[in-house]
Formats: structure tokens, sequence, C-alpha cells
């Protein structure tokens, strides 16, 4: 009894504060300065619990921009291990979904699903912050 | 810079070479210079002109020759143009006259396999530690990423996903 | 005193982009830097010669997300060198305005990040919140906030209304009262010129040397703008000040950038007054006759450099980039020298690099 409320305790901390990771494992720079935005006044994301980490190791979920280059990959993979469980990754813009317009490029591996498992979709180029925040809400309905 | 007073400078300095001035969009003179007479040039440009903004190198492979183009500004564009044969393709570096041509050569060395000889630092720039393949802008070259996922030569089609959770509309 | 090695990225709080730096520390101060870049490098030289003319104009714009609209300018402006296109006038003066619109959304942006970095987090929500009102205008002008897609090859695909214009030029008159804020607290506000006077100096003999661009070359003294000196778009129409300052550290930089985003306020406010009628863009042909041209832009951060060669098909043969943080990334190691483990995040914002645009 008390274990099953312990555990509703943490996934209600868990849903409230969801602290993000940003990293850009080779993007143009639109969806990360969209994501820098989401702190600033119009849409601050501070109001739903969002903080932006700095290290992985505070984390809950990693917000990915841009392809996987070759030069990233193995950063990408270490910063996903560093995160402790349970985390979740949301992957931001069409290039982190898919390659985007670089999808074909000699350096580009693709989509960040190419190396890590996603678990939420946010496509755009850039994404707005709106879909940003709508990515990230769809994602703490599913933790619940 | 009086471009006329340049192209004057270079058919006394170097009577050989072809020269061929012509002029490009946008207000950009294009002369022509054997390999060997690029550094003497830069220079020359650098101690009678003063000119020593070099804007970038481009590197072009045209399937006979790789052609280096350096493009110098001040108030107009010059750039000197000199071709280099495909294979064993070489030149001097121009790093201990302007410094800042190191990253541009480095750039240009590892995607058309140019060696700058006496270029300090040759190293990785731009591709990966790991890059095995050819340089990408060789002709020739197929644009397919050269990663792991090669099976016989070519670029498997299969996109691996590692979506999670269920698609939902 | 014993050394020690300090790598910062690719993941960094103190960078937004991944850039790996390995600093040599003796103590407190720096004595050696190592730079790798290439995390972000996508093949982009090599993208172009697979993609048309058409479909490269929007490639063109995702080389950097903060400079996109001066990328297609200087694009399309080459390709329609090369085809010996006349783009009409109106075309022209809407293509500077978003110019000018996208240098002062730059410039706030970088202004945000500096403060952010110094740990003046107030002027960061300032900026940003401030930086909203010209986003709102792009937006409105073209549908998006970052990529706006405007230029086509022949000139634009926005157009602008009186009534519209008025709007616009109301909300300058609010932008600009927030800008001479934050000039007030560069020229006062005693602990930012602490922590930025005298920082990550560059003297204009090492500019010249490693031929940076852009406000870093201005802040030591180079007075050099592709606008004025090779104006191209409807740059020779406006009447501007090119700001100059010769102290050469991030102070320097930070008044050049913020004065020049008044200026770039006064010439949106020109552009809009004085914008003649006609229309919008001229038919462009899908294949480019054989031609070479080189074509340069005024970028937030420099000189912009777009060597474009075609072959007579309907892709080009070789499009090259040269982004002004590349020269900017150069002339790093000098900066970096002798100065505080602290001072680095300072440096590193104070140059305004766009790793995005070096690596392409």
């Amino acid at each position: 009894m008390l274990d099953r409320l312990t555990r509703r305790i943490v996934r209600w901390a868990r849903r409230k504060s969801p602290w993000v990771l940003h990293f850009n494992s080779g993007g143009c720079n639109g969806c990360d300065i969209e994501i820098v935005d989401l702190l600033t006044p119009r849409y601050d994301v501070e109001r739903l619990g969002i903080l932006k980490e700095a290290s992985p190791r505070h984390a809950d979920v990693l917000l990915c921009t841009g392809p996987v280059t070759r030069q990233s990959r193995d950063r990408l993979r270490r910063i996903y291990e560093q995160i402790p469980a349970p985390k979740w990754v949301v992957a931001v813009g069409s290039c982190s979904c898919s390659g985007g317009v670089f999808h074909d490029g000699y350096n580009v591996l693709g989509g960040i699903d190419q190396v890590l498992p996603v678990d939420v979709y946010v496509p755009g180029c850039p994404c707005r912050p709106e879909a940003i925040i709508n990515g990230l809400i769809r994602l703490l309905e599913e933790i619940e | 810079m009086n471009v006329d007073l340049v192209l004057e400078a270079l058919h006394e300095h170097f009577p050989t070479d072809p020269l061929e001035p012509r002029i490009v969009p946008v207000d950009e003179t294009i002369v022509t210079l054997t390999p060997e007479n690029v550094r003497p040039a830069v220079q020359m440009l650098i101690e009678r002109f003063d000119l020593r903004h070099l804007s970038a190198i481009t590197g072009i492979d045209t399937g006979d020759e790789i052609e280096l183009l350096y493009h110098f500004w001040d108030g107009q564009g010059l750039t000197l143009r000199t071709s280099l044969p495909r294979e064993n393709s070489h030149t001097v570096t121009l790093i201990d006259l302007i410094p800042g041509a190191a990253f541009y050569e480095r750039e240009v060395s590892e995607m058309l396999h140019v060696l700058f000889d006496g270029h300090p630092t040759p190293d990785r720039f731009l591709l990966p530690d790991d890059w095995e393949g050819e340089p990408p802008l060789r002709r020739g070259v197929p644009l397919a990423c050269q990663t792991d996922n090669l099976e016989n030569g070519e670029l498997s089609d299969q996109r691996h996903s590692r979506f999670k959770g269920e698609a939902r509309p | 005193m014993s050394r020690i090695t300090i790598p910062i990225g690719p993941q960094h709080p103190a960078l937004k982009e991944p850039l790996s730096l390995k600093l040599v520390a003796e103590g407190e101060r720096i004595v050696e830097s190592a730079l790798r870049i290439g995390y972000a490098h996508r093949g982009l030289e090599r993208i172009f010669q697979n993609r048309n003319y058409v479909q490269n104009v929007h490639v063109v714009e995702r080389v950097c997300g903060i400079c996109s609209h001066v990328h297609t300018t200087a694009y399309c402006q080459g390709v329609e060198a090369l085809l010996g296109l006349e783009v009409p006038p109106r075309a022209l003066y809407l293509r500077t305005l978003l110019c000018e619109l996208e240098r002062i959304h730059s410039h706030l942006l970088w202004l945000g990040v500096l403060a952010e970095h110094i740990g003046f987090t107030t002027i960061f929500m300032y900026a940003w919140r401030d930086r909203e009102i010209v986003l709102d205008i792009m937006e409105e002008l073209s549908g998006g906030r970052v990529a706006h897609a405007v230029n086509v090859i022949g000139g634009v695909r926005i157009d602008i209304d009186p009534e519209y214009a008025h709007s616009i030029l109301a909300r300058f008159d609010d932008l600009e009262r927030q800008i001479e804020v934050f000039l007030g607290v560069i020229l006062h506000e005693r602990t930012f010129q602490v922590r930025t006077h005298g920082i990550g100096r560059l003297t204009a003999e090492q500019v010249r040397r490693y031929c940076v661009v852009g406000p870093v070359a201005r802040a030591s003294g180079i007075d050099v703008d592709m606008r004025r000196d090779a104006p191209y778009a409807a740059y020779d129409q406006l009447d501007f000040r090119v700001i100059v300052a010769h102290e050469g550290d991030v102070w320097a930089r930070t008044m050049v950038r913020t004065m020049e985003s008044v200026e770039s306020l006064q010439m949106c406010r020109q552009l809009l007054h004085a914008m003649p009628e006609g229309p919008l863009a001229v038919r462009a042909p899908r294949r480019v006759p054989p031609g070479e041209v080189v074509s340069r832009c005024e970028a937030p951060r420099g000189e912009l450099v777009y060597y474009i060669r075609s072959d007579g098909s309907d892709r080009p043969a070789r499009v090259k980039v040269r982004t002004p943080t590349l020269p900017a990334l150069a002339a790093l190691s000098e900066q970096l020298q002798d100065i505080n483990i602290a001072d680095v995040p300072t440096v590193l914002a104070g140059v305004d690099l766009c790793i995005a645009c070096a690596d392409r």
C-alpha cells in the first residue's frame, strides 16, 4: 500500500517537473533557437515545470535537434547513456525526425531514431515553440 | 584596390603566365596563373598593394583537372585561378603569408585530396575522425552516406526506426 | 605549475552548438587551445550539386537557421547574375527589409546569449522578449519566424501594403525604446563593463592576418562593410552609418552590434517609406547557361561569400559557401590565450560563433 502510494508520488513528481537536456547533433540552429525561446518570457515553459539542465545526469528528457552526423553519433549515444533512467527522447524538428533536407548527405545518418529510441517526434522546419510544447505535453501524458 | 595596376604588376612579374583576365559577376576579376606562381603572386600583392584579405579558397574537380580559386577582396574582387593535375595534386601553402588561409586550405585538402606542402596541421577539419571514404567533392564519388549500412557496396534502403511508442493520430 | 586539460563540448552548458574545445590551463590561465568542429557537417556543398537551382534555395536557407535569409539572398543574387535577370526594385527593397530585420533579430539573440554567459539573465530575458517583436513582423510578412522562404530566383514571393507598413513602423518605435535600454546597460552598468572590458581583445593587425570579418573586425577598427563597399540589393539607395570601434574587446563588439541594430531600424524605416511600386519577381528559366559568379553579402556575422559555377544544366556544378564564422574561428586561439578560465564563455559568446554556418 505504502509502495503503491510512493510510486504514485514519484510518477506525479516526474510529470510535474520534467527536466530537459538539449543537444544539437548537427542541425542548422533553427530548431535550437526555438527551443531556447521556450525559456523566454513569451513561452516560459518553467510554468510547466520544465527546466533546462546543463548536465545529462540531472535530466529526464533529451531534446534532440538536427540530423545525426557521423561525428555526433557516438557523442549522442554517450549522452543518452549518461541520463539516468527513466528517460525519454524527443526528436525536435524534421531533421531529427528523418534527416530533413539533409537526408542524403554523405555525413548524415538520418534522424535521431537511427541511434536512439525516440518517444515523441515533433516535425517542422523549424518547428514552432508551440509545437515543441505540444510534444512535451504529449510526452507527459504518456508518462502518466 | 586598382585592378588595372594589379594586372599590370602581374604581367610584369609573370610574363609567361596566361593571365587571361576576365570579369565575372559581381565585379570580380579572375586571373589564371601556373601553380608555382601563385605563392610569389600573393607575396607580391601583399608587398605592393597590401592586399591581404583572402575571402575564400574554392576547389573544383572539373573532370580534367583540379581548379583552385583564391578569392581576394579590397574594394573589388580579385580571384587567382590555378589548375592542378588530378593525380598527385599538391601546391604550396600560403599560411605563413596569410594565417587566415589555414582553415580554407584544410577544407580543400580533405574535400578534394589536395596537399598543401608546408601546412603544419593537415588533420581532419570538417570530416569525421573515422572517415574512410573518398574525398567527397571529387567527381564520381556517390552522394550516399558511407556508413555501416553499406551492404555489398550498395546503401541499404532500410530505415531502422527505433520509435518506442504507438503512433497516435 | 602543472598543466591540466579541460575539454569543453560538444555538449556543454556554455555552448549552444556542438563544438569541441580543448583548453590547457596552468592554474587559472589558459595557455593553449585546440578546436575541433565538424559535428554539424552535413556535406551541403555536395548536396547542392544533387539538387536543381530551385530546390537549392530551400537547402541554402537551412545552412544556418539564424541568418537564413541572407544565405538565400547571396545565392539568389548569384544565380540571377548568371541568368542575367533584372530583379524588380520592389523585390530588392523587400529583400533588403528582411535582411535588416534578420540582422536585428540576430544581434538581439546574440545579446541575450552573451548576457546569459556573463550571468546577466535579466538582459537575456529582455532581449529575447523584444526579439519576439521582430519575429512577429517576419512571421506576418512571410509565414515563418525563423525560416522565411521569401527569396525566389528572380525576386521575392511576399508583398506588403501601406496599412501594414504603418503597423510595422509603430512597432519599431517600441523596439527602439527597448534597444536604448540595452545601450544604457552597456554604457553605464558597471558589472557589465567589468565583465567585458579588455576580454578577448584582437588588434587590427591580428584581424587582418586572420581575415576576420563582420562586427568582430569592425570592433577592432577595420572599417569594412559589404553593404556600403560592395552594395547589393537596395543598399545603394539607403543612407546609413557603418559602426566602428577601436578597443577590440567583447565590450566593443557589444557596442558595435547594438548600435548596428539601431542603424538597421533606421534602414528599415527608410525602406518602408521609399518602397517603389512594381512587380515582385521576374520569371527565371530552369537551366542556367555556363558561367561563374562570386556573390558577396553582409550577413549579421560578416562577409558571406558564395561562388557558383554553372554548366548549362539545371543543377549547379559547384556551390562554394564561405561563411563569416570560419575566419573568426581561426582567430579564436589568439583570443583564448592568457585569459582566465571563467572568461572563456564570455569570449566564445563575444565572437558570435555560428558553428552550423562554419561546418555546413
